[in-house]
């Protein structure tokens, strides 16, 4: 029996065989689609087809500018499955203190030498004010996926708008950072020294985030100051005091903001009559005060010599950048360290306040990159913020800052100095400095002038912050930022 | 005519490698030209010389501690160069002295960013082998070489010397091996004490091959960078600022172009005049002579 009959000319099928194929069809087309879908999206990408190799400057033994770049074979993966391209990355670092340098000295010969680059978030305005990095705003305006709701708008003012409040965007964040207090949890619960540390204080060591979350320095003198006993070769405390790049400035900033100072005003550039203060006076004395319960050396302290000292089992706890938990929590160490939130400082007005430095670094992509590794960038960009890859980033131990990845329930569990990374990403509790072109002028007169305080070659906190305020109102005023010159007092400031 | 052909290499040589960049910096010191501001450069005449020396932070205090460090570096690895020139001149015949003289140099030939990074770890006072040594031999306290304002210059002057001693030595031995042999046994058989032969033949012959030692020397610590950055970064404070990072900070840290040609054109001028007393001073005898 055949399965079709003609009447007259048309061709008449069975309901079933209709039916059959209909269901065929529409099987085909549903398990087809994502393959034609990206068969459509293969062939309408410009690169489809194209080998393209991709340059990153990156920061030399920074975990999480590392994590960039060893995440990459994953963003190859997913544009030749998505976009049908071959794409490969050749890799340059440089340590925190040349980055800038080797970028800069590139950049202005107009070179895509770097097409994509790992910026401190400072640098944003001198990179933008020359125009060697692409604006984003446009960027961001044509692909949906990078308008991101960021965990906080402090995220937004550190990583990606120069000038600050502009609403001009040139970073997207590649790893947020703050400041975290890393302590030795094993010390801390050693029943014996508990019971020491309370007859001498007559008071409980904290030993949980939450006390830690409500402790002040005062509080936390104590605790530094039972733990500091050279003759073990042990100490209470660490924090960075080096001249190395923006190492002292960073913790100075600490004690700054924490007890209600100002660096300037950045509406005016007015930085005389703002920093040298008597309150950020007495800041910076108490910020050297503190060099007693740190170990021998503490004035060279910077970013690694303070893993160092941590990780060798030489001090208590350490002030540190949450970026680098995974070099500060060795094997050893696992489960013997808790990553808690610095201590509030009590300023002249009595409250107690935390306001500590933002770190973090945004990804800056070339302005002068011909349109293929534009493109290629861009997608590098859309690839990095989707939700699966910045869960991989915090799984390999990076600090994402979208709002989405940060809420989730399994966030704080991921590594141990999440919770902290989200508490101190929240606003008002950290903030970046200056973001103007200058900036690296300005912070080699700190970086002098706060060592040369903690080492004792000043001892008068008062002249030095003179000499820093009045050294700065000078670049600025120079550069057309401020709009008042040094006063004549200046000419008496030295160090 | 053949003579200019068989110099044009090294002429055009000389003219894009040196002329060129030196014309270049020389123009560049008359304009206010920053990198990071997005401006053009504007010509300011001598704007940026005055700057410099009437400022209070610059060049006049960096200078003084480069002078310093100069002299007492190269008066140091000068005595201490010659003393083991001496040495390995007179014991020619001793067993190893080719091993001893390989191990004498290989500090002369180490990069010194890798010098001065150990040299921190060695300085370190929690985990540096000095540190330990002073605790575990002598009970002393940790010393903090390169955060003490009273030791961190010295430190690193102790490092330069270290590794540049061994180049006075080299020079040393090559201005003795300039001496006649004839002239110095003819001392022998003569029987002038050491103490007359060393001014009266030995310095005599010597003198020149060691005087463009302590020149090469001079310029060389003159530019000293490279061993501060690994160790001290100009700290503390400012007490190893010297002026090469003075130079370097301005020109590729804060990119100020204009002033910072302008601050090299006025170390150029030292360094030219620094070497034009030594050739002086060098000829000074010969002059004498020829004029007698």
């Amino acid at each position: 029996m055949p399965n079709s009959r003609h009447t007259g000319s048309s061709i008449l099928v069975p309901r079933r065989t209709l039916l059959k194929g209909g269901a065929a069809l529409a099987l085909g087309s549903t398990l087809g689609m994502p393959f034609i879908n990206r068969l459509a999206a293969q062939e309408s990408h410009p690169l489809a087809g194209k080998s393209i190799e991709m340059n990153i400057l990156g920061i030399a033994g920074w975990v999480p500018s590392s994590l960039g770049v060893k995440m990459s074979p994953l963003f190859a993966d997913y544009v030749k499955e998505k976009y049908g391209y071959d794409v490969s990355f050749q890799f340059q670092e440089a340590p925190f203190a040349d980055l800038f340098q080797k970028a800069a000295t590139s950049l202005v010969t107009r070179s895509q030498e770097f097409n994509i680059i790992i910026s401190d978030s400072q640098w944003l305005g001198a990179l933008a004010k020359p125009g060697w990095i692409l604006q984003l705003n446009d960027v961001i305006d044509k692909n949906p996926a990078l308008n991101i709701d960021w965990y906080s708008k402090t995220v937004v003012d550190t990583y990606m708008t120069y000038p600050d409040g502009s609403g001009d965007i040139w970073g997207l964040p590649q790893e947020g950072d703050v400041e975290a207090l890393f302590v030795r949890k094993d010390w801390l619960e050693d029943e014996k020294e508990r019971e020491a540390f309370k007859a001498k204080y007559n008071a409980e060591m904290p030993r949980t985030f939450e006390d830690f979350e409500n402790l002040t320095m005062d509080e936390f003198e104590k605790v530094a100051d039972f733990f500091t006993r050279p003759d073990e070769q042990r100490w209470g405390f660490a924090q960075q005091y080096s001249r190395v790049y923006d190492f002292a400035t960073c913790a100075f900033n600490n004690f700054l903001w924490s007890r209600g100072g100002e660096l300037w005003n950045p509406e005016t550039g007015q930085v005389e009559g703002v920093l040298n203060t008597p309150e950020n006076a007495k800041s910076l004395e108490e910020y050297k005060r503190w060099l007693k319960y740190g170990p021998p050396g503490s004035t060279n302290i910077g970013i690694a010599e303070g893993i160092d000292v941590f990780t060798q089992g030489k001090v208590f706890s350490t002030i540190q950048w949450a970026a680098i938990g995974p070099a500060m929590i060795t094997e050893e160490l696992k489960g013997k360290v808790l990553v808690v939130p610095p201590p509030k400082h009590t300023g002249p007005s009595g409250e107690a306040k935390r306001i500590y430095s933002m770190g973090g670094q945004p990804w800056v992509i070339n302005a002068f990159n011909d349109e293929e590794k534009m493109r290629v960038a861009i997608d590098f960009m859309n690839w990095w913020y989707q939700p699966e890859t910045a869960l991989e980033f915090a799984r390999r131990g990076g600090n994402p800052c979208d709002k989405a990845t940060l809420s989730r329930d399994d966030f704080n569990d991921i590594n141990p100095w999440n919770q902290t990374y989200k508490f101190m990403l929240e606003d008002g509790r950290s903030q970046d400095f200056w973001h103007d072109p200058k900036y690296s002028e300005m912070l080699s007169i700190q970086q002098e002038g706060y060592s040369s305080f903690v080492t004792g070659q000043s001892t008068d906190a008062q002249a030095v912050m003179d000499y820093i305020a009045c050294a700065q109102q000078q670049i600025l005023y120079d550069s057309g930022t401020a709009t008042e010159a040094p006063s004549d007092r200046c000419a008496m400031t030295s160090l | 005519m053949l003579v200019l052909v068989l110099l044009a290499p090294v002429l055009s040589f000389f003219i894009v490698f040196n002329t060129i960049p030196t014309l270049w910096l020389l123009g560049l010191s008359f304009y206010n030209y920053s990198l990071t501001s997005g401006m053009p450069p504007e010509f300011v005449g001598f704007r940026n010389f005055f700057a410099i020396l009437a400022s209070k932070n610059a060049i006049w205090f960096d200078l003084s501690r480069t002078f310093t460090f100069v002299l007492c570096g190269v008066t140091l690895q000068t005595i201490l160069g010659g003393l083991l020139g001496f040495l390995f001149w007179g014991s020619k015949n001793m067993p190893g002295r080719r091993i001893a003289l390989t191990m004498l140099f290989a500090p002369m030939v180490l990069t010194p960013v890798a010098t001065g990074t150990f040299f921190r770890f060695i300085y370190d006072p929690t985990f540096g082998i000095l540190n330990y040594i002073a605790r575990a031999g002598f009970g002393a306290g940790s010393i903090d070489f390169l955060g003490d304002p009273n030791l961190a210059f010295w430190a690193v002057l102790a490092v330069d010397c270290w590794m540049w001693t061994p180049f006075m030595t080299l020079m040393t031995l090559a201005a003795l091996g300039s001496v006649p042999t004839a002239e110095l046994e003819a001392a022998e058989i003569d029987r002038v004490p050491m103490w007359r032969r060393l001014p009266l033949v030995i310095w005599h012959h010597g003198k020149f091959i060691l005087m463009l030692g302590i020149l090469l020397r001079t310029i060389d610590s003159f530019k000293t960078l490279d061993l501060i950055i690994p160790m001290t970064k100009g700290g503390p404070g400012q007490n190893t600022r010297l002026v090469a990072l003075e130079l370097n900070k301005q020109a590729f840290e804060s990119f100020n172009m204009g002033w910072s040609s302008a601050y090299a054109v006025l170390l150029l001028l030292i360094s030219i005049a620094m070497t034009s007393v030594f050739i002086f001073v060098l000829n000074l005898r010969r002059r004498r002579e020829s004029g007698s």
